[in-house]
């Protein structure tokens, strides 16, 4: 692998005695788009989450573009700027109108003044395909909606990888092409991606790499034909079985 | 932000100190004398709102020939007796009967007056003697001679005592039938019925006992000094004489009864109890507001610092903000005014004034509310918010500032309102300390004209108003926030 941009080693994750990441290495190198599969409860939402130290890890260590995350003395505001981070429930701050929850984390980090933010945002809400959403308030936008402004929020910080925890999961069915969209469009242009979801479609297409987890480890890993085609592993086998031919 | 927050609660505190600090280097220079004004010919207010009786004037007119200052604190007797047993209070002077029991807490002058109970009976009763008593109920006076007695003896005529805090009170409970009679001193009940108490004495003065003024044992010598040898003055110039004359001579208490008849037709209404009393009344709510507005800002300050202790990613903060809830919540307010006002000093030494002390208590009470609900309202908002946030590379407390507070306080606005509702109606227990508000003004009147049908509909028809102006102003400041 060329430069290296996560770099997760035996990672472990215990909330009291259960044991979610029994020891996970996990490696995405630079404009790398990867994507995590697996039943849930396998530990791939803990592993994203992890990344940007929204949960702490119990042991292991996290690099991220040469930060140690898994380090309690990391400045862990700083390193989550070059972070972002896309929820299944959007999160979109209730109380802020569209443009401002775009414009809120660069003003406040004191990256941009209040109309370059301005510019941005609008800039971002175009590429999402929502330009007229600027003066909208979140509880009047759909779920794609909302999840395309969660996106064009997170990219306002300019980060260098993005991390997507199930994005299209809480969609109605019609809505969630118009996100996956976005989200190919950004992998296209280079951004580095570790995204948890059951879009195998998505996999299949985006994917440079699949990688597979089941009970708090990563079982199998690939190329996209491969995992999906030639499954190695029995577990892989029978996941992608029930997935697939549903 | 979390040093933000201790700096805040030390600044709070330090406020509070300034506060009460500066109050007792004022009030060290005069003597506070703790006194019942529900107690004619001895201490009662007058139809302008000013203290007068016998005690009154005694411990002024000797402050003046020794040269001292008094300031005089209305709380009641009980209330007294403990404020001058816990330091709050220099003195005590209110019909007070020496007892041994007493005299070891307390230090007592010479006497200046000679007194025995009595048993007073509604007009229209067939109670002649204690034997008739059997079975009945009997009232008295918090902490009084009268109640020593009438405790000493229930067991043996088979009656049962109720307790009052104030005579009047106690007298009402007679006159509406409540109680079949009760016990109080000779002097102050001879006084009542001559001016139209409506209450009739049964029996001879028993149990005879000498008032004097009190301070506590061992303390405020130089105090007890000037009034023994004021005293002496006094009663060799003949000021004494004209004194006790003035209150309890034939022509004083027919002129006051006749006073009180012709009061009475005025009384008689609201419009003249109103006419009467307005200044008095003005006083009270100016106390009231003025408790209520300081209490709401410091307790809403103090609840939104203890919520947010609550809600830091710390163990200690919440431990702490746990705890503080989990006390002032739990104690009644009635409990903590009395330990602040009255335990506190009696620890430390140094005198709390009333106002202080009621702010205090009331910061704690309704700042506990508070807490709980700043608390709840910050829960309230969904996690992901924060951790949208956080993951965007906010801090905490600009992740809090920005997007959790604005949607927690919104949650939040209608228990303020309540809060703030409630903290008015709180200020009346303050009361039981002695701060004259709108309660104390209305307990006070109706020691003087035993009006107490009229007057507390007034009282209430005035918290009512006000009530309703502050939720009409919160309603107002809601909207605001919410457009």
């Amino acid at each position: 692998m060329t430069n290296l941009k996560v770099d997760v080693t035996n990672l472990k994750k215990n909330f009291g005695d259960n044991h979610v990441l029994k020891g996970v290495n996990f490696k995405v190198a630079d404009n790398e788009v990867v994507v995590l599969i697996g039943p849930s409860g396998s530990g791939k939402s803990t592993l994203l989450r992890c990344l940007n130290r929204l949960e702490s890890p119990t042991s292991g260590k996290i690099i991220i573009d040469g930060r140690d995350i898994s380090d309690p003395k990391t400045d862990i505001d700083l390193a989550r700027q070059n972070i972002g981070m896309v929820f299944q429930h959007f999160n979109l701050f209730n109380n802020l109108t569209v443009g401002e929850n775009i414009e809120l984390a660069p003003v406040e980090l004191g990256k941009l003044s209040k109309e370059e933010a301005a510019q941005q945002g609008k800039k971002l809400l175009k590429a999402v395909g929502l330009e007229d959403k600027f003066s909208a308030m979140p509880q009047s936008l759909s779920g794609g909606q909302k999840q395309r402004v969660a996106i064009a929020r997170a990219l306002a910080m300019k980060p260098d990888i993005m991390l997507f925890d199930e994005p299209t999961s809480a969609l109605d069915p019609e809505m969630v092409g118009d996100v996956l969209e976005v989200m190919k469009k950004l992998a296209k242009e280079g951004m580095t991606m570790v995204v948890v979801t059951h879009e195998m479609g998505f996999a299949k297409e985006v994917a440079d790499r699949v990688v597979f987890m089941a009970d708090g480890k990563v079982v199998e890993e690939g190329q996209p034909e491969q995992v999906f085609d030639h499954p190695q592993n029995v577990r892989t086998k029978a996941f992608l079985d029930k997935v697939i031919n549903v | 932000m979390k040093k933000h927050f201790v700096a805040l609660c030390l600044l709070f505190a330090a406020f509070f100190a300034v506060l009460v600090g500066k109050q007792s280097q004022v009030q060290a220079k005069t003597y506070t004398i703790g006194t019942d004004v529900t107690f004619p010919p001895f201490v009662y207010a007058n139809s302008h709102n000013k203290y007068v009786g016998i005690d009154m004037e005694l411990i002024r007119t000797i402050a003046k020939t020794e040269g001292f200052k008094i300031k005089i604190k209305p709380v009641g007797f009980n209330a007294a007796v403990q404020g001058v047993s816990s330091g709050q209070f220099d003195g005590i002077i209110s019909g007070m009967t020496i007892t041994k029991e007493r005299e070891k807490t307390f230090q007592f002058s010479t006497p200046y007056y000679e007194s025995g109970i009595v048993m007073a009976v509604a007009p229209k009763s067939n109670i002649k003697s204690l034997k008739d008593l059997k079975g009945k109920r009997v009232a008295v006076k918090t902490g009084t001679q009268g109640a020593t007695y009438a405790n000493s003896l229930k067991k043996k005529y088979g009656f049962k005592t109720v307790t009052f805090d104030d005579s009047d009170n106690m007298y009402n409970d007679v006159k509406t039938g409540n109680s079949a009679a009760c016990f109080d001193d000779s002097a102050v009940l001879n006084y009542g019925v001559r001016t139209g108490l409506g209450l009739k004495i049964v029996t001879k003065p028993a149990d005879i006992g000498k008032y004097g003024f009190a301070v506590k044992r061992g303390h405020n010598q130089k105090l007890m000094k000037m009034f023994n040898a004021g005293l002496a003055k006094l009663k060799k110039n003949g000021k004494y004489e004209q004194i006790i004359k003035k209150y309890t001579g034939q022509s004083a208490t027919s002129a006051k009864k006749k006073a009180n008849e012709k009061k009475d037709d005025a009384s008689n209404t609201f419009a003249g109890l109103i006419k009467e009393n307005y200044q008095a009344i003005l006083t009270g709510l100016l106390e009231t507001i003025k408790l209520t507005v300081v209490s709401i800002i410091c307790a809403t300050i103090f609840g939104i610092l203890v919520g947010l202790l609550g809600v830091i990613p710390n163990k200690f903060s919440q431990g702490l903000s746990t705890t503080i809830i989990y006390i002032f919540r739990g104690l009644p307010l009635l409990v903590l005014a009395l330990f602040i006002y009255n335990g506190v000093p009696s620890l430390t030494g140094s005198k709390i004034p009333a106002f202080v002390a009621g702010i205090i208590t009331l910061t704690l009470n309704e700042g506990a509310y508070t807490a709980a609900f700043v608390k709840g309202g910050i829960d309230a908002v969904d996690s992901g918010q924060m951790e949208a946030a956080r993951s965007l590379g906010l801090s905490f407390g600009k992740a809090m500032r920005k997007v959790v507070l604005p949607q927690g306080i919104k949650i939040m606005i209608p228990s303020f309102i309540n809060q703030f509702i409630i903290t008015l109606k709180d200020t009346s227990i303050l009361s039981i300390i002695g701060i004259l508000e709108l309660t104390q003004t209305g307990k006070i009147i109706i020691a003087r004209n035993l009006q107490g049908f009229r007057v507390w509909t007034i009282i209430a028809v005035i918290y009512l108003v006000i009530i309703t102006i502050l939720t009409l102003l919160s309603k107002w400041i809601e909207r605001r926030i919410n457009d």
